[in-house]
């Protein structure tokens, strides 16, 4: 811990104490609180490292005049430092101990009621219940008594943080021998007696927490509905945290009221009240009587009068993976229920104990409310796709055929009819809702056994879905993933005929124009996407493409792709880019000779990056060469390649977005490792002969020269130099990773004689300035100068040009590493350090001003 | 009862990120899902853990509101949307959904700029998240679902912003971002309707204050940049991408043509283009001032501003430049900042907020030396200035708002406690007033209402006897009889889930007849012919002076003028209607003599 910090912190404390109002801001506390936990943590004692924390401690807690935000940063430091056995013991024996944690001290002095105090209060428990001392403590003090009435307190964040609360308080009762006392046999035998009495007290707690739990279940009246739901969270926490004999005694206690409580058929208490069957059913033995009574219940709750709370129910116990069978099976049949009567479609057998609540449901689908019950109905289709084939009310298959026909009914162009409940198709036609969950449904589907037959269905229905001009835009997306999801699973493409494509690609095409830029991007996404599946059967017998089967390849899809570059919204044009690139890589890893469409790609994608405006599509264009020139296995035998890096690197570097630098600089990279690895070209746009492809050896300094030059000809250098003095972190972090990459491979070959024959031109004087800087703060040579002055001799430098540098004297000069060393460093580690904290709270301190008296005041309120 | 929630998860009663939940008629809202820019962790954003521990925010929300595009306010929604997985619908209007992702990707690069920053969303996850949005026009009513239905107004605080009408069936909620005095007297949009919700959810950042015009910062802002250029230093403003950073450029190219001024003015970002064509595209909703002279000419073509290069920092003479990030934590502007920072002749302005552990902060608390890199320190000679030209409104503004839309109660948000405090004081005299913390929930309890059909008979009668058709922004009684369908249960258990009062019903008549006798022979002989007439019913001649035929009241009153002139006063209830026109009718033949 820096020792500045431990200095200057008492003057912070006193200026808490004084000021609490003055803070810098509503973080700061918390940031104190966080460098406190990291000291506890790295196993030093706060105490020592702090000393003066206790005193702070005890004079707010005496004086509770502080403001509520300084009393409950107070609360939660006492309890980090009682988390430690001696913290622990300090605070006991000042008698700050109680004090802090006696909740009546703070009723009595009127700040009880601020729920700020009541978090701090909490939190600071939770933090000290880490030993034995703690719990004796907690037990003595009697703290159980306002930590359970917490637990229905009208603020949700004590609520929760006392229910976690006591979930840690019943875990340390659980095993009272597992926590705490670290010490020696005699420490042990001296705390013998106290322990015998602190066992005493635990088994108080629980009886206390088991009567509690047991009376506040029943839900009585009405009004206590939320306080129900609260105690109901807790009861499933507890039962999932605490382990047996502890989780039986609690689910013994429990288990006459929650019988009760299921009787009472209160809707909003289905779901927490499922949680505490099922979390208290997933541990138990199958032949304990506790678990017959647990699944009774639960096939109470499946039969219950009301199907919006069978259908939750029956989720729930879908989704607990719970393992009766029977269960499971009953579950997935009252869910597919709504599927079953909606479309017609018979996915169930006639079965006499569902017929009641078919009726019940086919009522409620008449209803507005049909909606979020089909809802619910397709969002658990996964689940029911995961059961065992045995357990399924009926094939998989069928499934399918009813969620395409619940997307026709919803699909506001299609005429399609079902056999099945005629009144819900009001709701449902042209509901986003419903149709996101069917598409999300059909996506699941896919895997299913036995689909490959409705393929043709699923494509029709999705052709439609992208045709109709009503489709909202997330559902045209959704489409689309439906359509790569079933391309990807069903590699037999031999059903998609020739109609069947037309229709899907004027479907697209018109997507590809929609007014919408939504629509449009996904459009588009959506063909890059498609390169990247796998191989297929078409229908004439032969292995092709998907993209070439469903929308007839390249020829379709490039033109399309290249109007897109002109869309008015920046996503789109990126999107296009992108999709280029996708679509053009494998010609690119065959070795295609370039077409002349591919040729004027290059020229707008240059004319992007020169002028278009937003970030978005500057970077898709230095990516899509990244990627050419990762998917060419010779970049250097593809001239127009060749010739486009050094321009992408010079604009790119110069870019006013920091990602389209970064790529640039990933560029960079992918042309320095081909030319130490690969063999290269004298010049970047000569023609090669075979004999010149050979790899440069190490230890040649001709190679390593003729490399590097390259390298500086392609602006690979110069592009490095831009980097590493540009303001933006990631960026001269990149190029200074580069550099010292570079400097690796060249400057122990190279001597200082052959160095000098290599120069590189910077682009603007702005970098040579700082590099020149940097060159200048590292060494007191001026290697321009001189390194210009040695070419002169040499006749290769015409004359002493103040924006050139040899490369390998920067190289060596520049102290990259030290560089590194700051680069690697969060960029705000200086101001968002403890030490900054600390000057930044007693600096805020002694500016501040009477209120309403400081225009500061302002600011601090101010949006960002 | 039916009851609206309000449960803040972040601004009750603190500026930090806007997450406020709602329950209206059984649905769920999130309004605002904002982000703290003073924390490197989860902290910044909203636990969603709260609205619902199994994750499925779809399943719970039905919605969810952006008022505007500042970062506390919407910051978190990639991260709802993208990575805790919320997929249902998120609207906030045209010109927040065109300058969101902006924004978003600004402090994308800033967090990425720092190290060790994890669980942060991507470039792809924000455009997911805005191609998931649903964009709202102003005054225009939009069905989330059958019943939810939700409007937005004007607010003007910053270009885009809203204030949001919620409605389900009768029960309503405003959602409102402080609203400045642009909103209140801007002529384009109207002002929001006299809609008097259940609740009035306002920010109140400014609650105890009342602020000077922004005309005198503006005034002082030109100042102070004139001042410097004249003394031949550099002025530097930190800022974000976009927002405070058009209006400021407007204001210095506006007196730089004015007062004919040559030094250079230039903008660091590259993303000024795309501010300045939202600016242009969206001009219905900048404020009167910046239409009016659009009119004149375009003013975001600007004459005098240029692009930055970092060369020019190191130019001599008189320079202004707005350079990003606002917070002088990284980037160009720190870089600038650096430079200048020697100089006592040069000045930085500080236009917005800055979170501790930036040097904007530092400086702003008047830190004089700065440490930097390798130990060194940076002596900060230059002007250090602060300018706050947000447009919250003040205590005045949020009064005048009240007034406007007479809410059934206030809630008070994005605030500091004591302030509101404050405010809430002033408003419960008028109004009751709310200011939970966050995590704490607010009920309030609406009337019930119940919606019936009305028959097109019914309407067509109201339409000949020429009054106007039922609207629901002029409610007016309407006659008519109520059918219950569906439930048919006994009255006294009607009466008594209803919680009413049994109420009778009883009809009265007079009949004169000639009778010379006494008031009580007058009766009796009543009694005496009924008992004949009326063979099969109970017939009882009371002790008090009237005769009762089952619940049927007989008295006898002579007239004043005329003693054989009797007034007979027949009173029955509704059950015997039929007997009491009966015997009406009987009475009215007179006695046999």
């Amino acid at each position: 811990m820096d020792s500045q910090c431990v200095s200057i912190l008492p003057r912070v404390c006193g200026v808490l104490l004084v000021s609490g109002s003055s803070l810098p801001d509503d973080t700061s506390l918390e940031k104190l609180l966080d460098w406190f936990t990291t000291i506890a943590q790295t196993g030093t004692s706060l105490l020592e490292a702090c000393p003066c924390l206790v005193d702070f401690v005890s004079k707010v807690a005496f004086n509770y005049t502080s403001g509520s935000s300084i009393l409950s940063f107070t609360l939660k430091l006492t309890g980090l430092i009682g988390a430690s056995e001696d913290g622990f013991k300090v605070l006991k024996e000042c008698s700050v101990l109680k004090l802090v944690f006696n909740p009546q001290h703070w009723q009595e002095a009127g700040l009880w009621e601020d729920p700020c105090l009541r978090i701090g209060w909490i939190q600071g428990l939770k933090m000290i219940l880490k030993h034995s001392e703690a719990l004796s403590f907690f037990a003595q003090a009697d703290l159980i008594e306002p930590l359970l009435q917490l637990q229905t307190d009208s603020s949700l964040f004590v609520a929760s943080a006392a229910n976690q609360t006591l979930a840690q308080v019943l875990l340390l009762c659980q095993s009272p021998s597992s926590v705490g006392h670290n010490g020696s046999k005699n420490r042990d035998l001296e705390h013998n007696s106290a322990s015998m009495e602190t066992t005493q007290n635990y088994s108080g707690i629980i009886t206390k927490v088991s009567d509690y739990l047991n009376k506040s279940v029943v839900l009585k009246e009405i009004s206590q509905l939320p306080g129900s739901q609260q105690i109901l969270r807790l009861l499933a926490l507890l039962l999932v945290r605490v382990g047996p004999p502890l989780r039986d005694t609690l689910l013994l206690a429990v288990i006459n009221s929650l019988e009760e409580l299921v009787t009472t058929s209160c809707s909003q208490l289905t779901v927490p009240l499922l949680d505490v069957i099922l979390a208290a059913n997933s541990g138990l033995r199958d032949d304990c009587v506790p678990k017959q009574r647990l699944i009774r219940l639960l096939w109470v709750m499946l039969n219950m009068k009301k199907p919006v709370d069978v259908m939750q129910a029956a989720a729930a116990v879908l989704r607990s993976h719970q393992s009766d069978p029977a269960l499971s099976a009953h579950s997935a049949r009252v869910l597919l229920l709504p599927l079953d009567i909606v479309t017609g479609v018979s996915l169930l057998d006639e079965n006499s104990t569902e017929e009641e609540l078919r009726i019940l449901i086919t009522e409620q689908l008449k209803r507005k409310s049909c909606i979020s019950m089909i809802c619910v109905c397709l969002s658990n289709i996964p689940q029911i796709t995961l059961m065992a084939s045995d357990c399924l009310p009926c094939p998989q298959r069928l499934i399918v055929t009813a969620v395409l026909l619940l997307l026709r009914l919803c699909c506001v162009d299609s005429s399609s009819s079902s056999a099945g409940c005629v009144e819900v198709v009001r709701f449902i036609t042209g509901n986003s809702k419903v149709q996101k969950c069917a598409l999300e449904a059909l996506l699941v589907l896919s895997k299913s056994p036995g689909v490959k037959m409705v393929l043709v269905e699923v494509f029709k229905v999705l052709t439609e879905y992208l045709n109709s001009h009503s489709s909202d835009p997330s559902v045209l997306q959704k489409s689309y993933q439906a359509v790569i999801k079933w391309v990807r699973v069903c590699p037999d493409l031999s059903c998609i005929t020739d109609q069947l494509r037309e229709g899907f690609i004027q479907a697209v095409r018109k997507r590809a124009c929609d007014t919408r830029w939504e629509a449009r991007d996904s459009t588009v996404e959506f063909l890059g996407h498609l390169v990247g599946a796998p191989s297929c059967w078409a229908f004439t017998e032969q292995e092709m493409e998907p993209s070439d089967v469903l929308l007839g390849g390249c020829s379709f899809t490039v033109p399309l792709l290249k109007e897109a570059l002109q869309d008015p919204e920046s996503y789109v044009r990126a999107s296009s880019i992108s999709a280029l690139a996708q679509t053009l890589t494998p010609s690119w890893q065959d070795g295609t000779a370039l077409t002349q469409e591919q040729e004027d790609i290059v020229t707008q994608l240059q004319e992007v990056l020169f002028q278009d405006s937003e970030g978005f599509a500057r970077r898709a264009a230095v990516k899509y060469f990244i990627a050419w020139f990762s998917a060419c296995s010779s970049p250097s035998s593809c001239w127009l390649l060749m010739q486009s890096v050094p321009t992408v690197l010079s604009q790119g570097v110069a870019d006013l977005d920091w990602e389209v630098k970064l790529h640039t600089l990933e560029l960079a990279e992918l042309v320095l490792d081909r030319a130490f690895s690969d063999p290269s070209p004298s010049h970047p746009y000569a023609v090669m002969s075979d004999q010149d492809h050979r790899l440069p050896i190490a230890g040649q300094q001709s190679d390593l020269l003729s490399s590097l030059k390259n390298l500086v000809d392609w602006g690979v250098v110069s592009a490095l130099l831009c980097g590493v003095v540009d303001c933006d972190r990631p960026v001269a972090l990149k190029a200074c990773q580069l550099l010292l990459k570079l400097r690796g491979i060249v400057c122990p070959v190279m001597d200082n004689t052959a160095d000098t024959r290599v120069f590189c031109q910077l682009a603007g004087a702005s970098v040579m300035q700082q590099v020149r800087k940097i060159q200048e703060m590292g060494k007191d040579t001026c290697v321009v100068s001189e390194a210009c002055s040695e070419a002169d001799k040499e006749g290769i430098c015409a004359s002493v040009d103040p924006e050139c540098v040899s490369v390998c004297e920067v190289l060596r000069v520049l102290d990259l590493d030290e560089k590194l060393s700051i680069l690697t460093q969060s960029s705000d580690h200086i101001y968002n350090s403890p030490l900054s904290l600390l000057q930044d709270i007693l600096t805020a301190a002694a500016a501040s001003s009477p209120p309403g008296q400081d225009p500061r005041q302002e600011l601090v309120m101010d949006c960002y | 009862m039916p009851e609206i929630k309000v449960t803040p998860l972040g601004a009750g009663q603190d500026v930090g990120r806007s997450c406020i939940l709602v329950s209206i008629g059984g649905k769920n809202i999130m309004l605002d899902c904002g982000m703290h820019m003073g924390y490197n962790d989860d902290r910044r954003f909203p636990d969603f853990s709260y609205i619902t521990q199994n994750g499925r925010l779809t399943d719970f929300l039905d919605c969810v509101i952006i008022s505007h595009f500042h970062l506390d306010h919407c910051g978190a929604l990639p991260y709802m949307s993208e990575m805790v997985g919320y997929d249902g619908p998120i609207y906030m209007t045209h010109p927040t959904k065109a300058i969101c992702p902006i924004l978003l990707e600004d402090f994308r690069k800033i967090t990425v700029d720092k190290k060790g920053e994890t669980n942060f969303f991507t470039s792809q996850m924000i455009k997911d998240c805005m191609k998931k949005v649903i964009p709202l026009n102003l005054h225009q009513t939009v069905q989330v679902d059958d019943e939810l239905e939700i409007k937005a107004y004007y607010a003007g605080h910053v270009l885009g912003a809203a204030m949001v009408h919620i409605k389900v069936g009768s029960e309503s909620v405003v959602y409102t971002v402080s609203v400045n005095k642009f909103a209140l007297c801007h002529s384009g949009a109207a002002w929001i309707d006299k809609c008097r919700p259940d609740i009035l959810i306002s920010e109140s950042t400014y609650a105890t204050t009342i602020r000077d015009s922004k005309r005198c910062r503006e005034r002082d802002f030109l100042k102070k940049v004139h001042e410097t250029i004249e003394r031949g230093g550099k002025v530097l403003i930190p800022v974000f991408a976009l927002g405070r950073a058009q209006e400021l450029c407007i204001l210095l190219e506006t007196f730089w043509e004015r007062m004919n001024l040559k030094a250079p003015i230039y903008f660091s970002t590259g993303l000024t283009e795309k501010a300045n064509h939202y600016y242009k595209l969206f001009i219905t909703w900048t404020n009167q001032k910046i239409r009016k002279t659009f009119v004149q000419r375009n003013m975001f073509e600007f004459k005098h501003i240029k692009a930055f290069d970092r060369s020019y920092a190191d130019n001599p003479g008189p320079m202004v430049v707005f350079a990003t990030p606002g917070m002088l934590h990284a980037g160009q502007s720190l870089q600038i900042f650096k430079k200048w920072a020697g100089n006592d002749k040069n000045m930085v302005i500080m236009p917005g907020y800055c979170v501790q552990g930036t040097i904007g902060h530092k400086i702003l608390n008047g830190q004089r030396k700065l440490e930097m890199e390798g130990r060194s320190t940076l002596d900060v000679k230059l002007q250090v200035e602060y300018m706050s030209f947000s447009a919250h409104a003040d205590a005045k503004g949020i009064m005048q708002l009240i007034r406007m839309a007479e809410p059934r109660n206030m809630l008070l948000v994005h605030g500091e406690a004591a302030k509101m405090e404050f405010l809430k004081g002033k408003i419960e005299q008028e109004f009751n007033c709310y200011m939970p913390a966050n995590g704490e929930t607010v009920a309030v309890t609406t009337n019930p209402s119940v919606p019936v059909d009305i028959s097109l008979n019914l309407l067509k009668r109201e339409m000949t006897l020429g009054g106007p058709l039922p609207d629901p922004k002029k409610p007016r009684t309407m006659h008519g009889t109520l059918i219950m369908k569906e439930n048919l249960v006994s009255s006294e258990q009607a009466l008594k889930e209803l919680g009413l009062n049994e109420h009778q019903l009883r009809f009265t008549c007079r009949v004169q007849l000639q009778d010379p006798h006494s008031d009580s022979d007058t009766l009796h002989r009543i009694y005496t012919h009924l008992k004949s007439v009326l063979k099969d019913y109970t017939i009882q001649h009371l002790p008090d002076g009237t005769v009762m035929v089952e619940s049927i009241v007989i008295k006898v009153s002579s007239s004043a003028e005329d003693a054989n002139a009797k007034v007979l006063l027949l009173s029955w209830s509704y059950q015997d209607e039929d007997l009491g026109s009966y015997l009406s009718s009987l009475l009215k033949k007179g006695l046999p003599t």
